[in-house]
């Protein structure tokens, strides 16, 4: 392998934790990937898209040891589809600059697991999703391993690529200890034309609906197997 | 997709599940597990023959790998998991179809209901695992032959190929996820009740094969946290042990049975394992899971 590589993590925005920072499981296992990917050797930035108030990831990620974490200043996020959001974070990626783009199985906030389809669109790159296992090889490549149609495969993909991540290599570990101060956020603002973007496409979501459903408590399995299997 | 002509029961079976016409893609290479890079422009060339208003995909099939970036392509909608709903309401408010999707917004905070007509474009979704499968149609229907040219320089190469021991959890009607710091024998013991149709596994083993999934019910035994939400007319269950931080998330279940810690073990798994045998699946539904089985090896 010549050359460092810089690796994007993509971070979802987190619902209001007053609890303090949160990272998604989904989230935390595609960091758990690039920071064991990367080793000392590459290079790896953690982005998201949302406000101020909502780059707790963001924070966990540079405690986590990656060398850059980056927002896209859009606060209307929270209310685009998917195509919005993946070409958000495509512009933002291309201003980075990027070998090899990780996100969680369920990237948006709807949990569509589609943005990081629409991010690859938009910068032409391929696609892979339910990413298992990844190593880097010469190419520059990855070796993943990933399954689908009853078949577990290693497939060899040449960089660059978006890959989702849907199992791990564990808990994210944090790299060696920073001889400083982590770096601070940085922040990429969205200027027109690209900003109007989003308030155009926010209409694929659907109409929202209420879900009134409680939570029935059990105690028994077969209470619970009864109460499941009732329509 | 295939890479040769649809043999006669294929096309019959098609038919009779309610399919007027059958599309097929026609290359090399296209009886392969889909990718994204090796499938992706065969199906955008049927879709773009037809003009959908949905485009549907069945659980375990290849729509984790093609939908989105169908949808990406196309300016549809997407929905990972939904319901296929049918509505015959009396006269509907203009621009408002009668056949829609409905699924569970992040969090299963509320729903979201994708209507084409409504929204004025495609919908792209992968429905839950476990639907009946009846008699709609006839076994003569058309077969239209698209023919695909191999994708060059697709940027992805196969390196080996294996039979995917959890293929069955995303076919799966009911799966049962257990969270593996209950002992390795926890798994073993529930799944010697449970019924075909109904797959029991680790769930940190088997993370990629659940969040791959959208079964009917899905029961979590443990820690409840799980990468899948299902669709609105899916249910979840969980087992969690002990009391306090163990709590599930407000909405991350509708049947909660909450034993007392200390109590995992030999007699607990006995007891789930005997009321799983309850889901033994409908006769249709079992033999579907088994065919389904059959026809990944």
């Amino acid at each position: 392998m010549s050359g460092a590589l810089n690796l994007v993590v993509c971070l979802r925005a987190p619902p209001p934790d007053p609890e303090g920072d949160a990272l998604g499981r989904a989230d935390a296992l595609a960091l758990a990937h690039a920071l064991g990917l990367a080793g000392a050797a590459h290079k790896v930035t953690a982005l998201l898209g949302g406000t101020s108030t909502e780059a707790g990831p963001l924070r966990l990620a540079l405690g986590a040891g990656v060398d850059r974490a980056v927002r896209v200043a859009a606060d209307e996020l929270g209310a685009a589809d998917f195509h919005t959001i993946g070409q958000v974070l495509a512009i933002a990626i291309r201003r980075i600059g990027a070998d090899l783009i990780l996100t969680g199985v369920r990237s948006d906030d709807e949990g569509l697991g589609a943005a990081p389809a629409a991010i690859a669109r938009h910068l032409g790159v391929a696609y892979l999703p339910c990413v298992e296992e990844i190593a880097f090889v010469d190419g520059p490549a990855v070796e993943v391993v990933t399954r689908g149609g009853g078949r577990l495969r290693r497939l060899r993909v040449k960089l660059p690529a978006v890959l989702t991540i849907a199992a791990g290599p564990g808990p994210v570990t944090a790299r060696a200890p920073r001889t400083g101060d982590a770096p601070p956020i940085e922040v990429i603002p969205l200027s027109d034309p690209e900003s109007t973007v989003v308030r155009r496409r926010t209409e694929l979501l659907g109409r929202p609906e209420p879900a009134s459903r409680g939570v029935e408590t059990v105690t028994s399995a077969a209470a619970l197997v009864d109460a499941l299997a009732r329509r | 997709m295939n890479d040769r002509e649809l043999g006669g029961p294929v096309v019959a079976r098609l038919g009779c599940a309610g399919a007027d016409k059958v599309l097929l893609c026609e290359g090399a290479g296209l009886a392969a597990p889909p990718l994204e890079a090796t499938h992706g422009a065969a199906l955008l060339a049927a879709v773009e023959r037809v003009s959908p208003l949905l485009v549907l995909f069945p659980a375990g099939g290849g729509g984790l790998a093609l939908g989105p970036s169908l949808a990406a392509r196309i300016g549809a909608a997407f929905a990972g998991a939904a319901d296929l709903e049918v509505t015959d309401a009396g006269p509907l408010a203009e621009g408002v179809g009668r056949v829609f999707l409905r699924r569970w917004r992040g969090g299963r905070a509320a729903y979201r209901r994708l209507d084409p007509v409504e929204i004025e474009r495609p919908v792209v979704a992968i429905l839950a695992a476990g639907a009946v499968e009846r008699e709609a149609g006839t076994a003569e229907i058309d077969v239209e032959v698209v023919t695909c040219a191999v994708p060059q320089q697709t940027g992805v190469v196969e390196i080996s190929s294996e039979a995917d021991g959890d293929a069955l959890v995303a076919l799966s009607r009911v799966v049962v996820a257990v969270d593996p710091a209950l002992g390795p024998d926890a798994v073993a013991r529930i799944a010697a009740g449970a019924p075909s149709g109904v797959t029991v596994v680790d769930r940190d083993r088997a993370a990629a094969a659940i969040a791959a999934s959208a079964p009917e019910i899905l029961i979590a035994i443990g820690d409840v946290e799980l990468p899948v939400m299902g669709t609105p007319r899916g249910r979840v269950g969980a087992i969690v042990v002990g009391d306090g931080d163990t709590a599930p998330r407000a909405r991350a279940v509708d049947v909660l049975w909450r034993v007392p810690a200390g109590s995992t073990g030999e007699k607990l798994w006995g007891e789930i394992a005997k009321a799983l045998s309850a889901f033994g699946t409908s006769a249709p539904a079992r033999a579907r899971t088994k065919t389904r089985a059959k026809a990944h090896e």
